[in-house]
């Protein structure tokens, strides 16, 4: 880069680590990610989140090079990477399955990418020493990917990366394939390591938890755009529409129309609340409310009232899903917590008549 | 497209092989069918349709007919005898299984010319069993040493895809069968051969092919009066100097074994794409 | 089977059936093989008759096929000691090694191509590389012989290898294909992703991966060269001959126990390779044996 180029890069505050610019990619008919536009800052844990088919793997891949974008530009570090294939490139990735090197020792397989590099021996041998001492696989450098366990395959997969210290690192569902346990307990541990090691993270899920979990910001893919961009807070409380809503969290979507500055529901409640300009009255809307936010008969001063009769009751351990019915086909799921003061089961009874109440900030008009 | 290139520059060597030395040859073999000889025996390129007529006259068509013939007995002798065979080790051959079915494979590594040349030492005049017998008992140059030849040298063919669809079965399948239909003949007839067809037809393509084209056996364990094709064609390039026929000999037979092929391959994709449905 | 046993101090069948037990079923026919046990006795008896008796008669002293007389080197020193067999010995071997080492990098670089590239083409090659496993080695042979004639290359040592290879490389692309259809795509990516272009990823990462598989195929293409006869026997020149050629030849003119002897010596050869291509893969490292990487998953 010529100095000009350096003095400018140094200077910029939080400089871009990937950019993608109207970036769309077609396989065939299909077309997998349309019309892409998203920035990732520097050292930022930056989740795609979707379900299946949302083109968040396919985004990943190409910025890996290992497919290119149909249209548009993709920008590693401020530079154009069209022509730049996966090998030269300044990122490095973390697959689903692993994909160690089965023939070779852990040592080697860490040691892979410096090799390439060309790296001396002394060197090589400090930072895989250090690469593993990051993931805690210390002690395992003689042992091969068959003898290892899940957990220990990813650490690996993990210290392969992160030991040629790229500017980003690729993650590809990497704790799809671990247990509950072991996934909470690596989604702590990849956040610390990022922490500590302040690269750029791109990671690629389909858990919201786990986005939730680890993310500076996250970006809800579906059918290939993304629907909403932010941080954790801001999705999981200001969901941009229905499907983020939907998808995110578990949320009631109360159907209605705009009336008088209120959604009127089909059970003829009238649900004041904040309307977003796009909302003329008549306009058929939902009302989205969490579950935890709905407080069930012991109402405070100025929520929001509905009421209905209890018809399911489902205890899961730490909460108690209370399911109240407004009119026959329109459910609400409230959510209490079942803490040492309050028993579900001893208050409410199915059939019991009830008042469910939010506040009206906590409740989102979406279209 | 990088990756693209690579492979296709990786494939480029060997299926240039392919097709300058297998697939030309052959082309060459088709042309040549057409063909005759001067009088000095070189052989002409033409447009020639004699040969074709020359292959099916009284005197080659029986030949024909006779290697037809003798395959098809092969084919049937090896599914006879190897069906059962396969039938033992795959479902009563335990921890054993495999080294019973390697025992089996075993013979095929002698060489085909030294196998059938132990039939030979075996039943030959001089040969062993007229030695036991203390007799003269003609064995060979019968159609049945022939026969007997093909067998023994081409039934592993039939016995390992036989037995690698027995050993795919779901031994469940055959024990609700037993429960089914109550008698042994009846389970084998109704639950196992069906499901066992398509290693069957896989063996009768392997063993009927080669065996069509065969003429060691012939030569060796048989008379004139058992040459096969193979032999025909073998001695219009060695002793008759006519190439010109010997290929189109040649173009006759793998024609006819092709026509086979074809409908197997049918039959094996409509089986495949039934089962997927 | 139903044989009721009395252990003293059980109560007997009657006050077990009181008890509620099954009567056991009565012993059907497939439970007890004796039919079908005697059939594959025999038949391995009559498989392996012929074999035994020229390997036993390899070491007859005495020339007769119908009584042993003594055990004897003597064939096997006619073998060794007849310059053309030896000649003929060393031009199989010569053969068999060529075509293996031909063979196995051709098929190997042709299996890679055919699963990575994604041409329209691909559906064409595909039977152009399975029609040789097909076609009778008569039609090859002759095929061959033709090409040969009409290029002006003199039959040789070299026609046969060439004819070899030419057979050889469809089995080693099938075996390294579904060996290579195995292995986890996202390996050569990882590879590439860690700065490996794609010839060192192919040399690092996939051969590695790839060599159980072409060492059973090349120890297979040996012993298929080493073995064959009706390709070499339209591809030879005058001399050397490929050993099965003169062996040919030497029945042709009569039965001779020189013969058992050489027919002893083939088998071995053919024996240690064959185990050498389902041992050595596991020797090597490996997991799996190179039966299991011959055999493929391709019919799985």
């Amino acid at each position: 880069m010529s100095e000009d180029r350096l003095r400018a890069h140094a200077a910029e505050p939080r400089a871009s680590a990937i950019r993608f610019e109207g970036v769309r990619k077609q396989f065939g008919d299909a077309v997998a990610v349309e019309r892409l536009h998203l920035e990732i800052a520097s050292g930022e844990f930056f989740s795609l989140l979707g379900p299946s088919g949302c083109g968040k793997t396919t985004t990943l891949r190409m910025v890996a090079g290992f497919d290119q974008p149909s249209e548009g530009r993709i920008f590693l570090e401020g530079e154009p990477v069209e022509r730049v294939p996966p090998y030269k490139r300044n990122v490095n990735t973390v697959f689903q399955s692993y994909a160690l090197f089965e023939h070779l020792d852990v040592e080697r397989n860490v040691a892979f990418g410096l090799k390439r590099r060309k790296v001396a021996d002394d060197e090589t041998r400090v930072r895989v020493r250090e690469a593993l001492e990051l993931v805690e696989l210390t002690g395992r450098e003689k042992a091969r990917p068959g003898e290892l366990s899940g957990g220990q395959k990813q650490r690996v997969a993990l210290a392969r990366a992160l030991v040629n210290r790229p500017a980003v690192l690729l993650l590809d569902e990497p704790l799809g394939a671990l247990d509950l346990k072991l996934r909470k307990q690596m989604q702590v541990e990849l956040k610390g390591i990022q922490r500590e090691v302040g690269i750029t993270f791109l990671y690629v899920t389909h858990d919201q938890e786990e986005a939730l979990a680890m993310s500076d910001r996250i970006a809800v893919m579906e059918g290939g755009r993304i629907k909403q961009c932010g941080s954790p807070e801001e999705i999981y409380e200001q969901p941009s529409g229905p499907f983020v809503a939907g998808f995110i969290g578990v949320s009631n979507l109360l159907a209605g129309v705009v009336q008088n500055g209120a959604v009127k529901l089909a059970s003829g409640d009238s649900c004041v609340a904040d309307m977003p300009s796009d909302c003329p009255p008549g306009s058929e809307v939902h009302l989205s409310v969490r579950p935890e936010k709905i407080w069930i008969d012991e109402l405070e001063e100025g929520m929001v009232e509905v009421k209905g009769t209890i018809v399911e009751r489902v205890y899961v351990g730490t909460t108690t899903q209370v399911i109240v019915e407004l009119a026959p086909g329109m459910r609400v799921t409230a959510l209490e917590q079942n803490t040492a003061r309050v028993h579900s089961h001893d208050r409410w009874r199915i059939g019991d008549r009830v008042r469910l109440g939010w506040h009206r900030q906590h409740a989102r008009v979406l279209r | 497209m990088d990756e693209q290139r690579f492979a296709i520059g990786l494939l480029l060597p060997g299926a240039l092989w392919l097709l300058l030395l297998f697939a030309v040859p052959l082309g060459i073999l088709l042309a040549i069918s057409f063909g005759y000889t001067d009088d000095l025996g070189t052989a002409i390129y033409g447009t020639r349709l004699d040969n074709f007529e020359q292959a099916f006259d009284p005197v080659f068509l029986p030949v024909l007919l006779r290697s037809v013939g003798f395959a098809l007995a092969t084919v049937v002798l090896c599914v006879l005898i190897g069906y059962p065979v396969a039938y033992y080790i795959a479902v009563f051959g335990g921890r054993f299984k495999n080294v019973l079915i390697a025992l089996v494979v075993l013979p095929f590594f002698v060489n085909y010319l030294v196998r059938t040349y132990a039939w030979i030492a075996m039943l030959g005049d001089e040969g062993l069993v007229n030695g036991v017998l203390d007799r003269n008992v003609q064995f060979l140059n019968t159609p049945w040493a022939v026969i007997g030849g093909l067998v023994y040298g081409y039934l592993a063919f039939m016995i390992l895809p036989i037995y690698a669809a027995l050993d795919r079965m779901d031994p469940a399948l055959r024990e609700a069968g037993k429960d089914l239909y109550g008698g042994p003949w009846q389970t084998f007839r109704y639950v196992t051969w069906p499901h066992t067809l398509p290693g069957v037809l896989a063996g009768t393509v392997l063993v009927f092919l080669p065996a069509v084209g065969d003429f060691v056996a012939a030569q060796l364990l048989g008379g004139p009066d058992e040459y096969m094709v193979g032999n025909l064609i073998q001695q219009q390039f060695f002793a008759a100097e006519n190439w010109p026929f010997g290929a189109a000999l040649t173009t006759v037979m793998m024609a006819f074994l092709l026509i086979w092929m074809v409908l197997y391959l049918r039959a094996a994709a409509r089986e495949a794409r039934e089962a997927a449905a | 089977m139903s044989t009721t046993e009395t252990r003293p101090g059980t109560p007997g069948p009657a006050a077990d059936a009181e008890a509620g037990a099954r009567p056991a079923p009565p012993p059907r026919d497939f439970d007890r093989p004796r039919f079908l046990k005697v059939f594959t006795g025999v038949f391995f008896l009559v498989l392996f008759a012929p074999i035994a008796l020229v390997v036993l008669f390899s070491f007859n002293s005495s020339r007769s096929l119908q009584n042993f007389e003594g055990f004897s080197l003597r064939w096997y020193e006619r073998f060794f000691e007849n310059e053309a067999l030896r000649d003929s010995l060393i031009a199989s071997i010569e053969i068999a090694l060529l075509t293996m080492v031909v063979a196995t990098a051709l098929g190997t670089l042709l299996a890679y191509g055919l699963v990575r590239a994604r041409v329209r083409f691909s559906g064409a090659l595909n039977v152009l590389l399975l029609v040789p496993l097909v076609t009778p080695e008569i039609v090859a042979g002759v095929s061959a012989l033709l090409l040969f004639t009409q290029v002006g290359l003199e039959l040789s040592l070299t026609t046969i290898v060439l004819a070899h290879i030419t057979f050889s490389i469809s089995y080693v692309t099938v075996v390294v294909r579904a060996r290579l259809a195995s292995l986890n795509p996202e390996v050569e990516n990882a590879a590439m992703d860690l700065g490996a272009t794609r010839l060192q990823t192919f040399r690092l990462i996939t051969l590695p991966a790839l060599w159980p598989a072409i060492v059973a195929a090349g120890l297979l293409v040996f012993a298929l060269s080493f073995d064959d006869f009706v390709m070499s026997f339209f591809t030879t020149g005058e001399s050397p001959q490929p050993l099965p050629v003169r062996i040919w030849s030497a029945i042709r003119f009569g039965v001779t126990p020189t013969i058992n002897a050489i027919g002893t010596f083939m088998l071995t050869v053919s024996v240690i390779t064959i185990g050498l291509a389902i041992a050595l893969p596991r020797l090597l490292g490996r997991r799996e044996s190179g039966l299991g990487v011959l055999l493929g998953r391709e019919n799985a």
